[in-house]
This record gives structure tokens, sequence and C-alpha cells, in this order.
């Protein structure tokens, strides 16, 4: 499977149209679907718009918690099951006009709040790595999308770490830009000081080329920045001798994981011969220390915040304007009845915990500290910032694990090593995946982290070492 | 400290409910989530902190000149809507809270 | 002693072109749903975009309530599920409003009165719902609209203070243009909170709420029923019976009825809207606003009094629409006596404006016409009847009153040689009616209209008296 720019250039040169292009996704999309599960609609009708952009005439596919007009969203939720967006969000009108043939609607974890990539209405989503093996969450179709070679890129959204640790266990590439970068408007909304609307692809210059279309102000969106200015995929040559990389000693050391299993050693192992690599490449690589407390911290804190914000988002969940009406002779009966019949056991669950920690006399307690934990992480990671150029840390303690593995992400043993990319998103962090080669025979991946508003450095950053690696477009097809 | 109870009537009031293994398993997260959060208000200061909401102070936000805009059609409000008279949502009567 | 203590919360929808969060109009009395967007009915992904002008006019007001506006206003979401709420969220103001602590002057029999604010707040309204039979019918064209909720402090003691002060504040609304405040459309909503104390200010009753009522009127009602109601059950033993709920007043049993009580409180569980990031005031924006605020009633109205010479009852009659206070002001400006142009105001003009539904500034007399008729009285050039015949000449063919004056020839005769002449012209006639005169018969009225009819009215009616004596006196 090619690259944006492989495909740009085949187009460029004639070598194939976009209409053949969108014909092998599709059927590629309908060849792999019983097998992976990772579309929950795929669109059969070649459709697309002029444009001069990088991406004029490239397939690609779309979360299903992004707004389509006309094409069923559904957030892989029963609640939402027969919905049909009457507005687009604007990262989709984006595409459209910059000429991207969208494919399909990926599956996703339910209303993006989970990242295993099982809890969608329509099924699991299988690692086309292994298929005994979960490709993670919650943009899991989005991640089997790409590592499938179905299409080159797609779009997704990002609460904790749901582009970049999908993108790790498929072995593609995944970013999402600083907060505000790309609108979310049309984007449902999980978590909404969270949530980020990123993409996957299968190498850095993609990331940068599809970031550079769809970034930019939107009136729609308040917290949407103004544009920067800049081309990213400009940026990705640049040099980087002497730029600054720090990884937290306690999430990486060793040392500190005795009693980890040999997988978790092998990924400890990778990661510091890819910090070796770094160094050879001009890098300065240093280990920083980080209060254990506060990191284990991180974890709990993005639960409660994500689930107080995310019970508030999803109270529009009625179906009474949209989405299955309930059964019931009152309004009270057909709203209970739809929210009862429309959302699993683990959503409601969230909703649950995320109510209680709104309720007043609870706010002070879990809600408040959460955030002010938040604001000690990102000051901690401000400081930082101002000595080094970007953070570098393995995505995960292990390869995609197993369907039948029983991970509780809030033990001990899992709680810094597993759940750190959230730092990207209390910060609003431009924040990329790179694959870093297998264990196992198993794809795993970098996470590079930068401050606010440098986006395109750290994908120059991330460029530079996925040359020097040399895992780009990796996939399995 | 929260009970079986409390968890329903939590989940009323967010207008749903679940079978009795689902508000156990719920009670045993809140345990989970309690005593994480009781080691962050045992953090040094903590208090003192100004909780975060935005990742950032967002100083770009404008705000939006009062224009009235073409907006969506009726059909379009109504699309989605499984119950519809005279261009409104049909719902069961409403009686005054 | 029982003191009836109460507190207003008081809705008001902004005018503006858009709604509050959305490009959507603000007009809700088209066709249902058809100025609805995205945002309104809370789509899935929608995002709040806050109004400028709607932000803009609530600062305005806040400012006019004499609040103190934050240097940074955020938005909050109340969270609670209800058919007219679609997002089941409500964005509104809880840590920082746009105003606190403020308060509005009010007058009450002949007594100033402090009203206090506890803070003013911008939200939104919820759709609006149809009760049928068996079944309901949602519109959402007034989802959005921007609302405006004024809280008082517990600062009012009796039913005459509410209104008072709900006039007030629908003057404040309408004098810096922040809202219509019609009532009767619903632009304009009463939250009233009544219990009582005793004189030491110790609550004998809890609060108790009733909503969402619709007439100023209806207020004082509501406020009187309750009280008796509190105080009845205070000296009846059973002051506890008297609970923390919300009330609906029924407006024909003239009664208030329980709706829900505390144990159904709702924990609205607000927390900061998180796609809305603060707004920054700085101080040039709020001395803009500042600026806009003209005058407001309470100032006038002493204004009127004490300087003018005014009644308050004629204060408070002009003060009433801002327009007519203006026109009022205007005459003063160009040299015009205040009693004289008060008395024009509330007189001719008010009922003509009244009678014919008209706006003052529609009027074809401006005040400085109004300033020229009322030099021509005081000048005597025409009478005071003459006046009025004028007045309304000038508004049915749209002319000046100086040239319709002209027209009728109306002008009066002053000169004292032209009157003397009729007069000895007549007293030559009658020489017996100035013996009958001179004996104490009464014959000088006979003389004034034999002048008058000589005059076609237009001698001037002072100067010709004065001139009859003196040449009776002659002879």
């Amino acid at each position: 499977m090619k690259t944006i720019m492989e495909l740009r250039a085949d187009l460029d040169n004639k070598k194939v149209t976009s209409e053949e292009l969108f014909k092998e996704a599709n059927k590629k999309a309908h060849e792999y679907q019983d097998e992976y599960n990772s579309f929950v609609t795929i669109i059969d009708e070649y459709k697309k718009n002029e444009s001069d952009s990088l991406i004029n005439g490239i397939p690609y596919s779309l979360k299903d918690n992004i707004s389509t007009k006309g094409i069923l969203t559904t957030s892989s939720s029963n609640i939402l099951k027969d919905y049909i967006p009457v507005y687009d969000a604007t990262v989709y009108k984006k595409l459209k006009n910059a000429g991207a043939v969208l494919v399909g609607k990926t599956v996703l974890d339910e209303l993006a709040m989970g990242g295993t990539g099982t809890t969608a209405n329509t099924g699991i989503v299988k690692n086309p790595w292994d298929k005994t093996r979960q490709i993670g969450g919650s943009s899991a179709g989005s991640a089997a999308s790409v590592a499938l070679g179905i299409t080159p890129f797609s779009i997704a959204s990002d609460t904790g770490d749901s582009i970049r640790k999908p993108a790790a266990f498929g072995g593609v590439v995944g970013f999402k830009p600083t907060y505000g970068r790309i609108s979310r408007y049309g984007l449902f909304a999980f978590a909404s000081s969270l949530d980020h609307v990123g993409c996957l692809t299968r190498c850095v210059e993609d990331c940068a080329i599809v970031t550079d279309i769809l970034k930019g102000k939107d009136e729609r969106d308040m917290t949407s920045l103004p544009d920067d200015g800049v081309k990213y995929h400009d940026m990705l040559k640049n040099d980087i001798k002497g730029k600054k990389l720090f990884y937290i000693k306690e999430i990486t050391d060793k040392e500190l994981y005795k009693d980890a299993s040999e997988e978790t050693k092998k990924v400890l192992d990778k990661f510091k011969e890819t910090i070796d690599k770094c160094k050879e490449l001009g890098f300065i690589v240093e280990e920083v220390s980080i209060d254990e407390k506060l990191l284990k911290a991180i974890y709990p804190s993005y639960m409660t915040i994500s689930c107080a914000e995310a019970t508030s988002n999803n109270s529009n969940l009625t179906g009474i304007i949209f989405g299955p009406r309930g059964e019931g002779n009152t309004i009270n009966d057909i709203m209970f009845d739809a929210r009862t019949k429309g959302f699993s056991e683990l959503i409601k669950r969230r909703f649950i915990l995320g109510s209680y920690i709104l309720l007043k006399e609870n706010q002070e307690r879990l809600f408040k500290n959460a955030q002010r934990l938040r604001r000690i992480i990102v000051n901690k990671m401000n400081d930082l910032f101002k000595e080094y150029d970007a953070m570098i840390l393995p995505t995960s303690g292990g390869v995609a694990p197993k369907f039948d593995s029983d991970i509780d992400r809030m033990s001990d043993r899992y709680l810094i090593l597993e759940n750190h990319m959230a730092i990207g998103n209390f910060g609003g962090y431009p924040s990329i995946t790179i694959p870093n080669g297998f264990v196992d025979d198993m794809p795993i991946g970098i996470n590079i982290t930068g401050p606010q508003f440098m986006d395109g450095e750290v994908l120059n950053i991330a460029y530079k070492i996925e040359e020097h690696l040399g895992f780009k477009g990796l996939g399995k097809e | 400290m929260v009970t079986i109870d409390d968890l329903k009537d939590y989940a009323s009031r967010l207008m749903f409910d679940m079978d009795s293994e689902g508000y156990e398993r719920t009670l045993k997260e809140f345990e989970t989530v309690e005593k994480h959060m009781a080691l962050i208000g045992e953090i040094d200061g903590i208090e003192e902190i100004e909780p975060m909401t935005f990742p950032y102070e967002i100083y770009h936000a404008s705000l939006r000149s009062d224009e009235a805009m073409d907006c969506l059609s009726v059909e379009d409000v109504l699309a989605n809507s499984k119950e519809v008279e005279n261009n409104q949502v049909k719902v069961p009567k409403v009686v005054d809270r | 002693m029982y003191k009836l203590t109460i507190g207003l919360e008081v809705h008001c929808e902004v005018k503006t072109n858009s709604k509050n969060f959305s490009s959507a109009r603000n007009e809700y009395s088209d066709n249902p749903n058809t100025n609805v967007d995205t945002v309104d009915i809370g789509l899935p992904g929608i995002l709040p975009v806050v109004n400028k002008e709607a932000f803009r006019k609530s600062l305005k007001m806040a400012l006019a309530l004499n609040c103190k506006t934050p240097d940074v206003v955020m938005f909050d979401r109340k969270n609670y599920y209800y058919p007219d709420l679609p997002k089941g969220y409500q964005i509104t103001q809880m840590e920082k409003p746009v105003g606190v602590d403020g308060y509005v002057m009010i007058n009450v029999d002949d007594k100033d009165i402090k009203v206090g604010i506890h803070d003013i707040h911008l939200e939104e309204d919820t759709a609006s719902m149809e009760h049928n039979d068996g079944y309901s019918l949602i519109d959402y064209n007034r989802a959005g609209v921007p609302l405006l909720e004024t809280v008082t402090t517990p600062s009012i003691h009796s039913a005459n203070e509410a209104i008072a002060f709900l006039e007030i504040l629908k003057g404040i609304f309408l004098y810096t243009d922040v809202s219509e405040a019609r009532t009767e459309l619903g632009q304009m909503r009463v939250d009233v909170n009544v219990n009582i104390r005793d004189e030491f200010d110790n609550n004998l009753t809890p609060r108790v709420e009733m909503k969402n009522i619709n007439s100023f009127n209806n207020v004082k009602l509501a406020i009187e029923s309750e009280e008796k109601r509190q105080i009845d059950l205070i000296e009846q033993g059973r002051a506890n019976e008297v609970v923390q709920e919300t009330r609906r007043f029924d407006e024909e049993k003239l009664e208030t009825l329980s709706m829900r009580s505390k144990v159904d409180a709702v924990d609205y569980k607000y927390y900061i809207e998180p796609n809305i990031p603060p707004i920054k005031i700085d101080d040039e924006w709020i001395n803009a606003i500042k600026k806009e605020i003209p005058m407001l009633q309470y100032d006038r109205i002493n204004i009127y009094i004490n300087e003018y010479g005014l009644s308050r009852y004629d204060a408070t009659v002009i003060v009433k629409e801002k327009s007519i206070s203006d026109y009022f002001e205007e005459t003063i400006k160009l040299g015009c006596n205040p009693k004289s142009s008060a008395n024009w105001v509330t007189g001719m003009i008010l009922g003509y404006i009244n009678k014919n539904e008209l706006k003052i500034d529609d009027i074809y007399l401006t005040p400085k016409m109004l300033v020229e008729l009322i030099e021509m009285v005081d000048k005597g050039e025409i009478s005071s009847k003459q006046s009025k015949q004028v007045f309304t000449k000038c508004l049915e063919e749209g002319m000046e009153p100086k040239k319709i004056v002209k027209k009728l020839g109306l002008t009066q005769i002053t000169d004292d040689k032209v009157i003397r002449d009729i007069v000895v012209k007549v007293l030559d006639e009658h020489p017996d009616l100035i013996i009958d005169h001179k004996k104490g018969k009464n014959t000088f009225d006979f003389f004034v209209g034999q002048v008058m009819k000589a005059t076609r009215g237009q001698a001037n009616p002072g100067i010709t008296a004065n001139i009859i004596r003196e040449e009776i006196d002659k002879r």
C-alpha cells in the first residue's frame, strides 16, 4: 500500500485514476469487512470535488463520530444507530473541498469512550497483524483501515490516546495536533476540553500533508486556533541537530518494572535502542525525573474529567429530535427507554461516574482536584518544554493485547505506562506516534510530544526519526 | 459511602437503568476512582491550584458578529425525528415541571 | 411583626438579530422550526459561538444596574433533562457572570428604596411547546434566544415594591435598548421568592418559589396570596407546614399550588462550558458601553421634580417612554419653561399619540415647534385656546405652527392704538350703556364683545379690557 505522496505521483503521472483508486479501496473495504470489521458504512458511490490539493483524488476513511451530511453517523452506539446528519463537520467539508474521496465511516469504541476497539455496537475490530488481538481504540476502524492498506489515511479523534494508541498497535502513524489547530465542529463530543481531531497515516509526511489541509480558524469553533501561516509539509526536512528531547525515567526505566512481562521488557529495550538512534541523528536526549505520584494521578484524573464532561455532552441523546425513539406513555418514559436501550453498560457506568463527579458535594474533591492535577501536570510539562523541544516515550508497555487478556488500566502495573499519552490531551500538545519496530512479530510505537503550537516542529522531529528507524509505510496487507 | 441505591438514583436522573450486575460493577469502579482520587487529594498544596478547564489560556477566541444567517431547513430540523406534526416534533404530553 | 421578604429573578429576552450561540434568526413568532440551526437542536458535534451583540448588551445592562463587571466572563453548563432543552444542558453563567453586586433605586409612596442586584447573567432560552390533548408539539425557534436573568437580593418587602422594581427594570431594558421587554409576548418572565421574617430578620418560613409569572399584575397577586398563606399558617401555629418548594400561581383560583418540594430538587451539576473560552473585558470596552447608557428613569424623575418643579405624577408620566422624555428634555434645552412643556407633553401630545397609536417621534410637531407654539402664547400672540387649534391643524396638515397662525390669520391684535380706535368707536355708538355702567349695571362684557366682534376675535382680551376701562373713566 502506498503513501499519499506515492499515490499523488501515480495520479499526476496518469498511472491510475482517482476512480480506480476509489474502486480498489472500496473492494478491499468489502473484502476485509467480515474479517476485521473496520467500517460502519462503506461508500459504494464514487464522488469527488475538483481541487489541486495534494490529497485531490486520494481515498480516505473517516471515524464514525464525525458528522457527514446524508451519510449514517452512529458513533458506534445503538443510541445513534439510525442517525443521518443534516450537516457536515468542518473537517469533512475541508476534505471534500480538497478533493479527497471518502471510502467509509470507521468503527470506534462506543461514543469514543474506550481504548480497545471491542465496544462498538457493530462488533469488535480485529488487529490486521494478528486477528486474535485488539487493534486498540477508540479509533479502531481508522487504524485498521490504514494498517490493512484500504486507505492511505483516516481522520479520527483523540481524547486520551484514541488515535495514538491504535496507531501503535496497528503499526501506523497517528498524529493529533495542538488543541484548536483543527476545528472540532462536527466531531461528536466526548470530553470537549480534551477532544482533538487528528489523522492516521502510513508515514509522517502524510500527517503533515493532511494537517496542512485541515488546520485553521473555524468560525464555528471558538477554541479553534488562528492559522499559523506555515506549511508543516515544508518543515519536515529541517535540520534537527542539537534539538533536545527528554524521556521520563519513571515511565521508561526497566529497573522499575522488576516483575514485568518479557514483552514489556522487550518494549523498553527497544525504546532505549531508539533513544540511542536519536542520539546518532544528532538529538540531545536526556532523562528527566517526574514525581511518580503525579504520573500515577494522570489516568484517574483523566477518567474523572472525561467521564464528567461526557455525561453532559451526551445528554442530547434522548431519541426525541434524532436517534431511535423510546417506547412509553410519558415524555420521561420515552427518553428513559431510548437511553436504557441505546447505551451499553460500560457507557452507562461511565455516565454514572461522571454525574457523581459533578454533584455539588463531590465537585471539589473529585472534579476540581482532577482539574488541579491537570494543571500541575501541564505546568510541569510547560516548564520542561522551555528546555526541551519534545518528549519521547514508548506508546505502551506491550504489543496489542489479546482479546482474552484482562488489562486493568487502573492497576499499579499499567497505571503509568499505559496511560501517559493523556498528557498530550491535558495540555493540548501536538503528539505523534510512529512505528518503532516489532516485538514478538507485533508492531510497537514510540510517541513524540512537543510544546503547544509547535506542530511543525514535532512533525519535523518525527519525520527525522522515522527516516532513521526505517519503518516508514509499515502495514499489513 | 455510596450504595447501590444511590447508583440507581444517579442512573435514573440520567434517564436510564441497567441490570443489577451493572450496578455492582459500577460500585467497584467507584471504589477504585475514589481510592485514586484520595491520593490526588493528598498532594501537597493541591487546594491552592486553580482548576484547569482549558488546555492553555485561549486569547484568540473571537465573538460572532450578530448576523442572522441561513440555517437548517424545516425538513432538516425534523429529518431525524420519529414523530412530527405541523412541522413540529411530537412527543407525549408534557406536564409542567 | 411579619416582614414580607421577596427576591425576584427576572428573565428577559435580548433584542438581537441572531441567537445567543448560533446564527439562526432571533425571531420565534415565525412559522415553527424555521429559525433553527444545528446548535439550537443540540445535534451531535455542535459547538456554541457567542453572539457579540448579545454579550455587549448584557454588559450594558449590568452597568445600567450598577453592577461590578468582572475582568473575565465565563459561561457554565446547567445540566438537566427536559424536552424543551435539546442539548440536555443550558448554557448560562454561574461563576463569572456579566455583572454582580449591583442595585436599582425605586420610589414607592414617595420613599426611595434601594433594591440589591445579586447578579445578572446571560443564558439561552428553551424551545416552546404547544400542549394538546394527549401530546405536545415542540418548536425550536425560541431555543437559543439570548436571555438575560436579573437576580435581586431579598431586599423587597411588599408587592408594590416588587411591581415598582419590575417597572423600573423594564424601563431600563427599554432605555438601554437591550430588550423590548414585552411581557405580553413572554419576553419578560418573573420568578418570585417569598418568605416571612420577623423584625430581626429571622426567617419564620422558608423560601417559596413561584416560577414563570408572565404579567406584573400576576406577580402582585401571587405575592399577596402567598404572603397571606404563609402568615395564616404562622398564626395557626402551622409555620412548619410552609416548606421550601416551588409553587405555581393559579390565575383563576388566585392562589398558589404546590409543584415540587426540595426533596425532588435537581442538582444541576454546574461546570464551566469547555467550548467557550473565557472572554476578557477591558476598560476600553466597558467605557465605550457606559457612554451608550442614557440617563435612566429614576434620575430623570428626580431632576424633573427637583429642578423643573414638576409633580412626581407628571414626571413619572413623561419618563415612561424614553422618546417622550427625550422630547420633553429637548424643549427644555431650547429654553422652554418646563411646566408649560410638561403640560403640553402630558396633555395634548400624549392624548394625541395615544389616541392615534403613534410614537412621539412620528408626529409632525418637533420639540422646536412646540417651543415656538408655547412662546406665541406666552407673548400673547395667540390665545391659549387658539394654540390648541394650531396644534391640531399642525398635526393634521403637517405645517409649522407659525405658518398655521399666519394662514388662519390668528395673530392677536396687541397694538394699543388699533384697539383704542375700535374701543372709542364702540363707546361712541353706545353712550346710554356708558351711563348704565356708571350706575353700576354690568355692560362691560358687552363692550368687550363688541370689540371682539369688530376684530374677529383677534384683539388681545387683556389689553382690550384695560383700554375699555380707561376710555370709560375718561367719559
